[in-house]
């Protein structure tokens, strides 16, 4: 009888060890870990440009499906590159888990990224990056293919030896560069068609006036690509200005609500634009599983797409150009 | 039939009756409790799927209804207002006062206003065709003059088509200055006054809140959802359709489209999903509820956990009552088999068990006690016949006063008083009165040595004075063991038989010593005489039956022997040492404490 005794005790007990691990196993499930924080500083978040407040609504909606916290510290404006490095201090001095950043310039935050990599903060390049590799993962355009797209779109819309100006945002900054680089290489051959590069400096008025002076410099002038949002904007408002619109064929990269208008208007005869919402969330989803330790990609490119006044009515162009945000926020 | 013999002989097995039953109790309910909780296991899962199917279905089912009613109503506003006379007007009579048309308009405002107000889900309402008039909502609004109406699906369509036309997500373009994404309902409108065709057209663009609200009313689950897709599988409404339109949610909306079945599995792991869809044949939408498996498993897990508890929990309760039925039924037959074996190291004293059940084992349990009860009696009844028998014997055996000796005493008395020896008569007639008394009178089987001792000395005293010459005696006995009992007539015959065997042949005088001492725990009587002796030959003999001599008392030193090993045991008795020529030495053993009469029993059965 003695035996059986051990035997009882000794399943009991079994039993008891397997409840206790059940139980922690079920705890340890239900323990809910401290949401991560993270702060994206874009380069502006002035309302007039729909790249900025698309992406941004995309990292939010990430985050918060994510559960995650996010705060986004904008500059006034896309120039005030010591703003965003005064931003970039703050947000080191908070120590969130992550940083996401859209560098204005190429090379002066540097320095603090450094920072920010020695106290084992996760960096992530969004849209931009920097001339030294100090980020863990990049989730941007690839601008080399945005701008071979529409080169070789715009090789089709023109003659060969028609001459083509190009307004970029601000030298050096790797978009500005990449871009450049890509529609040359779509061009191909017309590449040589190009006269003049000028740098708007990521302002409309400033845009607007240097395609106005080109207008002037080249007068049998067929072409001007805009590198960003500012500079093909600006360009299309000079050329709508001058009612050159059938004259001047004006593309770019990037789009809004205005260069919608000035595409049915006729201005615009083509534009790449980015996913800049995918891009924002993609920047946050991305930042958190690399947080979480389950992905190990490094570079991701969120795509973009060519929009021309043929089918820019198309239903999959019109999820790009119009943010669908008419629901109640989620 | 060979199971079950197999089963008993594994049974056979166990060492007591009462782990074969826990044994067998226990697998008993463990494999019902198993198969009762792989059937639950998988009868929870399949029903957790079920009932999710189920379940979805009439939401899915009940939010198709919802949205055709909900389109229903809007198409009976387009067309309400399409049929209307203010809006023919408004947009066709171009040649007649302005001043109606102005009217008419007003009009429209008016009913547009009190649309829009009444409806929060409507965007914008209004009236458009290519050239002439045109109303968007209060009025206040102009048209997108860069937008080509051909290009925009809601238009065309209407224009074409002689009923309400419903147009799924898309960006209203219209509408000069905003961009929003709307559904659309539209209806053109008969030229009547001019063409006959279709040249206007009456359309509502709704904004998501109430289909968001028809959609997300019912939850299914916290992790389901329900989306719309329209008749080319393109996403009406989805929760996440700002995601959906990012390429950041994929739905497979090609499975969903080319099926006929209502329930259907997607992916695989925890991406799996069930859709369950509902086709509209008034909208041509489909509504699609989307379930998620890993929430529905981990429903279903959960109630696996609480099963395996459960089971657990019985499984422990079954062992416990198990043990404890198997002792209960058990007990009595432990009790029966504990009392036997007693009784079969011949303990009666306990052998009474008690019947607790009126089962087999209770009846069993009454027989063996009235079996037990029977054994004790008859053994009772037994030692009590051994005892009156042996009592019998050895009264058979004890010695009387031999009649020779009486009437040789009796005629030396004459010759003592016919020689005038008064006072020898007196001493011998004395001692033969003693003696005779002793010997009668006592009906006790046992007397102190004492008292054997005086009988002896009496029965001496006679001998002497008859054998004037030849004997002497001295008795030297202890006075320790004085008290000590020791069954009547032993020294006596011993003594006659030292007489006659001994002294008698012996030329001379001869002497005759009795000793008592204590030797240990025994008492020890000797008896010894320097008469003629025996030799080895007759030593050997001298306890056998046919030894037993007429002449003297007619017993025997053969029946004093046999009396008291009898009485004391085969440890106790006489031993003879003898001579030839030297004398002879008696020595009679006894206990000093009597021990008990039921060892002599056994020895006696033995």
């Amino acid at each position: 009888m003695k035996k059986y005794k051990k035997w009882i005790a000794m399943g009991v007990i079994g039993f008891l060890i397997f409840l206790g691990f059940f139980t922690g196993y079920i705890l340890q499930r239900q323990k809910s870990s401290t949401p991560l924080s993270l702060i994206y500083i874009p380069k502006t978040e002035d309302g007039t440009s729909d790249f900025w407040s698309s992406l941004i609504s995309g990292a939010r909606m990430a985050a918060s499906e994510y559960g995650a916290q996010l705060e986004v510290m904008a500059p006034k404006n896309e120039q005030d590159v010591k703003g965003q490095i005064r931003l970039l201090k703050k947000a080191i001095e908070q120590n969130p888990d992550g940083i996401l950043f859209s560098t204005s310039s190429s090379s002066a935050a540097n320095e603090d990224l450094k920072k920010a990599k020695e106290k084992g903060i996760c960096i992530t390049y969004i849209d931009s990056c920097t001339s030294e590799e100090l980020q863990d993962l990049t989730v941007a355009t690839d601008n080399v293919e945005a701008g071979r797209r529409l080169g070789e779109y715009a090789r089709t819309i023109i003659g060969k030896d028609d001459k083509i100006a190009v307004i970029s945002h601000v030298k050096g900054v790797s978009t500005a560069v990449e871009r450049e680089q890509g529609f040359r290489e779509g061009l191909g051959d017309y590449e040589k068609n190009i006269v003049e590069v000028v740098y708007c400096n990521s302002l409309f008025d400033r845009s607007y006036n240097l395609a106005k002076e080109l207008m002037e410099k080249y007068p049998d002038l067929k072409m001007i690509a805009g590198m960003n949002e500012y500079s093909s904007v600006g360009a299309a408002r000079a050329v709508k200005e001058a009612e050159a619109k059938d004259r001047i064929a004006t593309v770019g990269i990037d789009s809004s609500q205005e260069a919608v208008q000035l595409m049915e208007q006729g201005v615009f005869k083509a534009f790449v634009v980015q996913k800049a919402f995918k891009m924002g969330y993609l920047g946050v989803k991305e930042t958190i599983l690399h947080l979480e330790g389950k992905k190990e990609e490094k570079n991701i490119d969120s795509g973009c797409e060519l929009i021309t006044p043929e089918n820019m009515y198309n239903s999959e162009m019109e999820k790009l150009l119009f943010p669908f945000n008419t629901k109640k926020n989620t | 039939m060979k199971e079950k013999k197999k089963n008993r002989d594994v049974l056979r097995h166990f060492k007591s009756v009462r782990s074969a039953l826990f044994a067998a109790i226990s697998v008993m309910v463990l494999c019902a409790v198993v198969i009762v909780v792989a059937i639950s296991l998988r009868f929870t899962r399949t029903s957790v799927f079920d009932n999710a199917v189920v379940y979805t279905r009439t939401i899915v089912r009940q939010t198709n209804q919802n949205i055709d009613s909900y389109i229903d109503y809007m198409d009976n506003i387009v067309t309400m207002v399409s049929g209307s006379r203010d809006t023919q007007s408004f947009l066709y009579d171009k040649d007649e006062e302005t001043l109606q048309v102005s009217e008419c308009r007003q009009r429209l405002v008016e009913q547009f206003r009190t649309i829009l107000k009444s409806r929060s889900d409507i965007r914008n309402i209004g009236l458009i065709q290519k050239d002439g008039n045109r109303l968007f909502n209060n009025g206040g609004q102009q048209k997108n003059a860069y937008l080509d109406l051909d290009t925009q699906a809601w238009y065309k369509n209407a224009i074409t088509s002689n009923r309400s036309v419903l147009t799924s997500s898309h960006v209203q373009h219209v509408i000069r200055g905003e961009r929003p994404w709307v559904i659309t309902v539209s209806r053109g409108v008969r030229n009547f006054t001019g063409s006959g065709n279709r040249e206007g057209v009456v359309f509502i663009d709704l904004n998501y809140s109430a289909i968001s609200e028809l959609c997300d009313q019912n939850s299914i689950g916290s992790k389901g959802y329900v989306f719309l897709l329209d008749q080319d599988g393109n996403v009406v409404y989805h929760p996440q359709q700002q995601q959906l339109y990012n390429e950041l949610q994929t739905e497979n909306i090609d499975l969903v489209m080319n099926t006929d079945k209502e329930t259907l599995m997607d992916g695989s792991g925890d991406n799996a999903k069930i859709y369950t869809i509902s086709r509209s044949e008034k909208t041509g939408w489909t509504v699609v509820g989307c379930t998620n498996v890993a929430e529905l498993l981990k429903d279903s897990k959960k109630a696996r956990s609480i099963y395996v508890l459960v089971a657990a929990i019985l499984v422990i309760a079954a062992l416990v009552l198990s043990n404890l039925i198997s002792r209960n039924i058990t007990r009595p037959l432990q009790q029966l088999r504990d009392s036997m074996a007693r009784v079969q190291e011949g303990d009666f004293g306990a052998a009474e068990v008690e019947v607790t059940s009126r089962n087999e084992v209770g009846s069993l349990t009454r027989s063996f006690n009235v079996m037990t009860s029977r054994i004790q009696e008859l053994m009772k009844q037994n030692i009590y016949e051994q005892q009156q028998k042996r009592k019998s014997e050895l009264k058979a055996l004890q010695s009387q006063i031999n009649p020779h000796f009486l009437y040789n005493t009796l005629d030396s008395i004459i010759w003592m008083a016919e020689g005038k020896k008064n006072e020898e008569v007196v001493v011998m007639t004395a001692s033969l009165a003693r003696l005779l008394r002793q010997s009668i009178s006592n009906e006790e089987e046992q007397v102190p040595i004492g008292q054997e001792v005086e009988y002896a000395r009496s029965y001496l005293t006679i001998q002497k004075m008859r054998y004037k010459d030849k004997l002497e005696f001295q008795i030297q006995v202890d006075a320790q063991i004085m008290g000590v009992p020791i069954i009547k007539l032993v020294l006596q015959p011993l003594i006659e038989n030292a007489i006659y065997h001994g002294l008698k042949y012996k030329e001379g005088k001869g002497l005759l010593i009795v000793r008592g001492y204590r030797e240990g725990e025994n008492a020890v009587i000797q008896i010894k005489d320097n008469g003629a002796g025996m030799d080895e030959q007759t030593l050997s003999h001298i306890f056998e039956k046919h030894k037993v001599n007429y002449r003297s008392n007619g017993v025997g030193v053969y029946n004093v022997q046999k009396r008291l090993q009898l009485y004391y045991g085969m440890d106790y008795g006489i031993t003879y040492s003898s001579r030839q020529g030297e004398g002879t030495t008696a020595s009679i053993v006894i206990p000093m404490n009597m021990i008990p009469m039921k060892q002599e029993a056994d020895h006696e059965k033995i």
